[in-house]
């Protein structure tokens, strides 16, 4: 597949969701740590729990279902496009980001509440996993090859990494672990978040939201520039090689130089 | 600083350091796209994908 990458403009869209997201994540950390009263049980600790479990929402669900549905998209015949393969290595790279910020987060929490920085539970051993195997995804995509067949082993590969997100979320039913079940919800829907704490965390659930589709489009139009570059160095090595050596026009997969009638 | 505090930072920060990053990255690709496109193409010059 032969793609001259087109760079599409700035979207406007995403400068407003960008503004949106600082005045939304402003408010939560008014909130989270000068609103809120201090839990019962945890005091003052109960406040990482308005980051965290938003943080780790976008790791896994947010970045780990662009990652696998664009991947999918690209992977299917009849919606190849790179705009599905960009679209997903961005999101692999954000969701890295957040999964490292989960397991910080998390032990930083879990530090004062568990007595220990880490441990090999099964949530935190499967998030770890997430974030190795989405650093694996990233140097695989940085290894030069054709675009059309960086793009398929890329999609394969996020493929793989996204077993591990049903196991990351079902892990704490699965296995018996130190990490406690549903932070918001349980099984039953039946709330354990009331009053100003639930707004809290509301909130904090749209503001990292919003904040993770600037990134996500600031990435991918990283990502397009990167490969409109690549394209143009590409033509500018080829016309140089062409001006050089005549007898190269026209060769196969070379298209010829107009009026040259260079046809082999 | 307590594990809260550092909590914050360490997310914001992170956050903010990354966005920043890219936003670098976009603008250092943006210059790199500008300076790599020939500034005009010389008569007779091959035209990639153009049928002979």
């Amino acid at each position: 597949m032969t793609e001259h990458v087109i760079v599409p403009r700035r979207p406007r869209w995403l400068d407003v969701v960008g503004v949106l997201g600082v005045v939304a994540m402003g408010f939560t950390v008014w909130l989270g740590l000068w609103i809120t009263p201090p839990d019962v049980v945890q005091g003052n600790l109960a406040r990482l729990l308005y980051i965290h479990p938003a943080i780790a929402t976008v790791a896994l669900y947010w970045a780990g279902g662009v990652a696998a549905g664009g991947s999918l998209l690209y992977l299917w015949p009849r919606t190849r496009s790179f705009f599905w393969d960009r679209l997903a290595a961005s999101a692999v790279e954000v969701g890295a980001v957040f999964s490292a910020l989960t397991l910080v987060t998390g032990s930083l929490w879990g530090r004062p509440v568990w007595g220990v920085w880490w441990t090999w539970d099964a949530r935190l051993t499967s998030t770890a996993l997430l974030l190795l195997l989405e650093i694996g995804y990233l140097a695989l995509r940085r290894v030069p090859a054709d675009l059309d067949v960086r793009a398929k082993r890329c999609a394969v590969t996020a493929l793989l990494v996204a077993v591990d997100v049903p196991i990351v979320h079902f892990s704490v039913d699965w296995w018996n672990t130190l990490h406690q079940g549903g932070t918001i919800l349980d099984p039953g829907f039946a709330l354990h978040v009331h009053g100003i704490m639930l707004w809290t965390m509301g909130l904090s659930f749209v503001a990292f939201t919003l904040v993770f589709v600037w990134l996500l489009g600031v990435r991918y139009q990283v990502e397009v520039l990167q490969d409109a570059v690549g394209d143009q160095d590409l033509e500018v090595s080829l016309s140089e090689r062409w001006s050089e050596d005549p007898e190269l026009v026209g060769v196969a997969g070379s298209p010829a130089p107009q009026g040259s009638g260079g046809t082999p | 600083m307590n594990y809260v505090d550092a909590g914050y930072a360490a997310a914001l920060g992170t956050v903010l350091v990354y966005a920043v990053s890219l936003v670098l990255r976009r603008r250092r690709w943006e210059r790199a796209l500008k300076m790599s496109e020939p500034a005009a193409e010389p008569e007779g010059t091959p035209v990639r994908g153009e049928p002979s």
